[in-house]
């Protein structure tokens, strides 16, 4: 399991390399991008007011929401008023962090994720554990037999597969689910009452919300229901076009090592007797903005190229973190959120910075992840053991007299029996054999010139 | 205080340093000796599309519907149902006339027109210019028609082109670029083409001499 999933996302940054040499002006573009993120997010509120009257212009109906419950509140409002029994969503890692479906469930409005991956882990009731691939840690063999338990026309869509693409001996054969899965999709776009998209970025000049997918659904989202609510966190503003070129470029090649996306979708106004509406998202990104070590957290685009390189990611995979975005940069937005509950994230790093030398707008994530880790102490989450060890090793250090002493004594330590040294008193024993200590040290051996 | 002068506030307070929006221009973007053979290779290759080239002589409907017949998966033996709006195209539903959108999902083959082709990436830019823009996302099988000179090296070069052009902005609430079938690997990193929207796309490339109207 560990491997495949170190293999599948090394594989993704492998592709991303290549994608990054093919190009003679990569760096140039990494360094526009992130002047462009760094301008744009110091002038936020200016870009706002842009965006939002160009946006009221094209017909559009714009909210503002504080917060997680301001936002879901909203989200419920136009949906109730309009008599909406199901809505069909594109994936939103911003719905994600506010918890919109459980909400409107409660409410008793039907949510249909239409994002393969996030459909499979809705099905499953599990959460994502990437924020671009979120599925890929579940077997064909799982899916399958969700799809045969949770999709009621199964069978009649295998009936349908075999007349169009002849039968398949392997009954969870990815071609084949995918298949399933998009008849049983395109029944809830045709039977939807409203749309939802997350956004990938808003320009401000023209009040375009712009929606990037390989699958397509979040047109088919929005081209067969009437009513389409955008969720965008108010950090997704850039100025114009000539700025969405440098993003466009960056953001496929970054995120899964493709030249584009399928589909670069951008969005306007409303369909020809629709609605369109689209909520800015607070939920503590203008905090972040006065935070001087952190701010620049607002730059990332979230294409989870942080996450395919990091070492600790790939081999430990999403669940292992508390925070519901994986990798260098949920560890540093779980602290942004919350730092008593999410600060134990901040071990999951090796300081290797490779995230720094990927990421497509320069965020420092590795730099702040150690800035973080010199703030536990003053935020009360030090480790006691580590920091008595820090302590001790500092008065060893300082005290050469005493170093030299206790060096001395120290082979009288292979005199202690076995069970009484590998206690769960002594960290060092867990996992471990306890080492045995030469007779003498380096520095005996060293003044009696036998090295 | 409502909640969007609450926003607006805390960010003007918040930002601390401010920083100029660079100068672009000295972007030098990877620019092609050859667009159009560089956006063949694109389209054929990492997008998964087929490219089809209009001779000199032939009837862009003719092509279209031999095509269109030619296709996998379309009308089950009979004749594949066609949308359309471009003028003479021959076709059975016209995405200006529908009553709902619904219609289009029992498209075989939707015919719409791109505007602009970018070699870089094989991605055709397609402004709305029909009333239902489904046809350019549930027909199963998609013909993007594409005017050779309407090619470019790159997004930027693209979007400038976009930027300058009123007419879009003034009559289209909508614009996609689509780069070949929709496609998925959600399913153990597996590729497969044709997860919600169409399952194959053919570009055919006409001369920048109209072999049409």
């Amino acid at each position: 399991m560990v491997t495949r999933h170190d293999q599948t996302f090394f594989g993704v940054r492998q592709k991303r390399d290549r994608m990054s040499q093919a190009l003679p002006e990569w760096e140039d573009l990494r360094e526009a991008a992130s002047l462009i993120k760094k301008h744009t997010v110091s002038h936020l509120a200016d870009y706002l007011e842009q965006f939002e009257q160009n946006a009221v212009r094209n017909g559009v109906h714009v909210h503002w929401a504080k917060d997680a419950e301001e936002y879901n509140r909203i989200v419920k409002e136009i949906l109730t008023s309009h008599g909406v029994k199901k809505v069909v969503k594109s994936k939103s890692m911003l719905t994600e962090e506010c918890h919109l479906n459980e909400h409107l469930e409660q409410e008793g409005i039907e949510v249909v994720e239409t994002d393969l991956g996030e459909r499979i882990l809705q099905m499953m009731k599990l959460a994502p554990s990437h924020i671009v691939m979120p599925a890929l840690h579940v077997h064909r063999e799982e899916i399958g037999d969700t799809f045969r338990k949770l999709i009621p026309d199964f069978d009649e869509i295998a009936k349908g597969y075999t007349a169009v693409s002849g039968s398949t001996t392997d009954k969870n054969d990815p071609t084949f689910l995918t298949f399933v899965a998009r008849m049983h999709l395109r029944r809830q776009f045709a039977e939807a009452d409203a749309g939802m998209t997350g956004a990938n970025f808003g320009i401000a000049e023209t009040g375009d919300v712009v929606v990037c997918t390989n699958e397509g659904n979040a047109d088919m989202s929005t081209s067969i229901p009437k009513l389409h609510i955008v969720s965008m966190g108010i950090e997704k503003l850039i100025p114009n076009y000539k700025a969405m070129g440098v993003f466009q470029r960056l953001l496929a090649r970054c995120g899964t090592g493709q030249e584009t996306t399928v589909y670069t979708s951008h969005f306007r106004g409303p369909r020809p007797g629709g609605e369109m509406h689209i909520v800015l998202v607070d939920n503590g990104r203008s905090a972040i903005l006065g935070n001087n070590e952190h701010w620049q957290t607002l730059k990332c685009m979230r294409c989870g190229a942080c996450m395919n390189t990091c070492p600790v990611y790939r081999r430990s995979a999403g669940y292992s973190y508390t925070y519901f975005i994986p990798g260098p940069i949920g560890v540093n937005l779980g602290m942004l959120r919350d730092p008593h509950q999410y600060y134990d994230n901040v071990s999951a790093c090796t300081l290797c910075c490779s995230c720094e030398n990927v990421c497509p707008v320069k965020v420092d994530l590795s730099t702040q992840i150690y800035r973080w880790r010199q703030q536990l102490e003053s935020l009360g989450h030090a480790n006691t053991s580590k920091k008595m060890m820090s302590q001790a090793m500092s008065y060893l250090f300082n005290h050469p007299a005493v170093y030299t002493g206790v060096l001395r004594l120290s082979p009288m330590a292979n005199w202690i029996p076995a069970p009484l040294m590998n206690l769960k008193l002594n960290p060092w024993a867990y996992g471990h054999q306890m080492m045995k200590f030469p007779p003498k040290s380096f520095h005996q051996l060293w003044k009696e010139k036998k090295l | 205080m409502s909640t969007r002068e609450e926003i607006l506030k805390q960010l003007r307070q918040n930002a601390r340093e401010t920083y100029d929006m660079p100068q672009l221009d000295h972007l030098k973007p990877i620019s092609y000796a050859d667009p159009i053979a560089e956006f063949i290779q694109k389209t054929t290759t990492t997008a998964g599309a087929k490219v089809v080239e209009l001779k000199e002589g032939e009837q862009l409907n003719d092509v279209i519907q031999s095509i269109a017949n030619a296709l996998p998966s379309c009308g089950g033996g009979g004749a594949p149902i066609i949308a359309s709006n471009l003028p003479g195209v021959e076709a059975q539903i016209n995405p200006d006339t529908v009553a709902e959108a619904q219609e289009l999902m029992k498209v075989d083959v939707g015919v719409i027109e791109g505007h602009i082709g970018v070699a870089e990436n094989a991605c055709i830019w397609i402004p709305q210019t029909m009333k239902e823009k489904a046809i350019c996302f549930a027909s199963e099988q998609l013909i993007i028609v594409l005017r050779r000179d309407a090619i470019v090296s790159n997004m930027h070069e693209a979007y400038e082109r976009i930027a300058a052009s009123k007419k879009y902005f003034q009559q289209y609430k909508f614009g996609t670029f689509i780069s070949g079938p929709s496609k998925t690997a959600d399913i153990e990193s597996a590729l497969v083409y044709g997860a919600q929207a169409a399952r194959g796309v053919t570009v055919l490339l006409r001369s920048s001499i109209d072999n049409l109207r």
